[in-house]
């Protein structure tokens, strides 16, 4: 090996980076060579001169607080996400919270809102099968008997609203009053005359498990809806769901709802006697045989049994005697 | 189990381990990052940065093999990210070449000479030779690990490494030149 080859790998060799075999030839060569020796041994010597230069520099050195600020800084990095971790977890329950009482109260406000339209389908069924065509499969009863034995609260319809409506798109007069059962809900059902229809007023008790004390869905509350053919107008009061119906215009089932709703809504609502609870099966009436006097009008309608379709009949010509 | 920003687990058993494997070598990464940064802040910087990468990738690192060019690594791909963030031009073409045709004689090192001098000619020649020859001979890595820190062919590194040595050695000749015999500095050259 000649001395500028093995110049040429110093570097290498310096470096550790040759194979043993090439080691040997240099150091072979080296024992020979004074001036190559010399060569290494400069190179050796600055290559240790910049590690102590670079060792002992001052403006190189670190802040003595340097390393330690370091493992802090570190050791916090690592921490970090653990409390995040924790505050994720905590933001994960309060969200399933939310999404709980969330996806709760969707489920508790379509409940309701199912009830309200079955309410109002209801309603209107009693209203087609009771007032227009007194096909209702149990006999009405009087207010007074349904207030006795159902709900207090039904005595109110004896009184209200009264005979004479008046209201900004003309006079409804009450035709009849009652409490009838329709598809095993009973109602307190006032028959209005109103703009030469036939319009019912429906009061049911909310106690068969629903909660009365929630506003009537706004969808429902204030806006009349068409069902079966039929206007419904719903609202509510504390203990009872109030049902306006007939085969009447919206404006005008508004018109009237307007100047019934508030003190029918009111007399409800501090109405706080309430006879034994009815439940869906005490609901059915037992038969009777008496409809309300309607005293004002001179009018006294019995129904024993048969006298059903009879006094239909004479409600029939009742209305149309009014119309 | 803990996990850091990337996501990477740490668990105190690796915690530990890094703290005992790598931390120690914090401040000799601070030197070499004050070297090329030549501003504290930015060379504390980029060290935690390093050590903050470091971390989250220690579960990659392989135990026993060598820890500080594994940091220099990293240090270095955290430095070339940010020179491309800061100077966004394109780079020119390898300069070792031109350099070497401009080194027509090495002259023998001086015999008397102090860490200034040392240092002041390695802060003359081009920075990518200061980068090799401060990883080959202070850092002490191998042209492996070189040429896997700086992402360049280990040929490259034994080009860079040979014209850098030379042009070290010449910038040494005048600081030698420039003192009389009977000064010697603190530091000097045995």
């Amino acid at each position: 090996m000649q001395c500028r080859e093995v110049r040429d790998l110093f570097d290498s060799y310096l470096a550790q980076e040759l194979l043993t075999e090439t080691n040997h030839e240099i150091l072979r060569h080296l024992s020979g060579c004074p001036t190559c020796r010399a060569d290494l041994a400069e190179r050796r010597a600055l290559r240790e001169a910049l590690q102590r230069a670079f060792a002992r520099a001052r403006d190189l050195e670190p802040r003595s607080e340097f390393s330690a600020e370091l493992g802090v800084k570190l050791r916090d990095i690592v921490q970090a996400p653990l409390r995040r971790g924790l505050y994720s977890h905590w933001l994960a329950l309060a969200a399933t919270v939310v999404v709980g009482v969330g996806l709760a109260a969707t489920l508790w406000w379509a409940h309701q809102f199912m009830r309200d339209r079955d309410l109002a389908a209801a309603a209107v069924g009693d209203h087609r099968n009771c007032a227009l065509h007194f096909t209702l499969a149990e006999k009405p009863i009087s207010l007074a008997d349904a207030a006795q034995r159902y709900d207090a609260a039904y005595r109110i319809l004896e009184e209200l609203p009264p005979r004479e409506i008046l209201t900004p798109s003309g006079t409804a007069r009450v035709l009849e009053r009652h409490s009838c059962v329709y598809a095993g809900r009973r109602f307190a059902h006032v028959v209005l005359q109103y703009h030469e229809k036939v319009v019912s007023l429906l009061v049911t008790s909310g106690e068969d498990g629903a909660s009365t004390s929630v506003p009537l869905d706004a969808a429902l509350h204030g806006d009349v809806r068409r069902i079966d053919d039929m206007s419904v107008l719903s609202f509510r009061s504390a203990r009872h769901s109030i049902f306006l119906t007939g085969d009447v215009d919206r404006a005008e089932l508004s018109s009237l709802a307007e100047v019934l709703t508030g003190p029918l809504t009111r007399r409800l609502s501090s109405s706080q006697t309430h006879s034994s609870p009815p439940t869906f099966a005490t609901a059915y009436p037992r038969l009777t045989t008496a409809m309300p006097n309607d005293s004002q009008d001179g009018m006294a309608f019995t129904f024993p049994g048969p006298f059903w379709r009879k006094s239909s009949t004479a409600l029939r010509t009742k209305c149309s005697k009014s119309l | 189990m803990r996990m850091t920003r990337k996501g990477a687990p740490v668990d105190d058993h690796a915690w530990a381990a890094f703290e005992a494997e790598a931390l120690p070598h914090a401040d000799q990464l601070f030197r070499v990052a004050m070297w090329f940064e030549r501003n504290r802040q930015e060379a504390e910087d980029l060290v935690q940065d390093t050590m903050t990468q470091a971390l989250q990738s220690f579960h990659r690192f392989q135990r026993g093999t060598n820890c500080r060019a594994w940091l220099m690594t990293i240090l270095q791909h955290i430095r070339s990210n940010r020179r491309r963030s800061r100077f966004r031009s394109p780079l020119i073409e390898d300069p070792d070449d031109r350099i070497a045709e401009t080194i027509p004689f090495v002259p023998p090192l001086p015999e008397r000479l102090t860490d200034e001098d040392i240092l002041g000619a390695l802060g003359r020649i081009p920075p990518h030779l200061q980068e090799v020859i401060v990883m080959c001979d202070v850092e002490e890595l191998s042209y492996k690990e070189i040429a896997r820190t700086l992402a360049i062919p280990i040929g490259t590194v034994m080009s860079r490494l040979h014209r850098g040595r030379a042009l070290l050695r010449q910038q040494l000749r005048p600081a030698a030149d420039r003192r009389p015999k009977e000064i010697r500095g603190p530091h000097a050259m045995p």
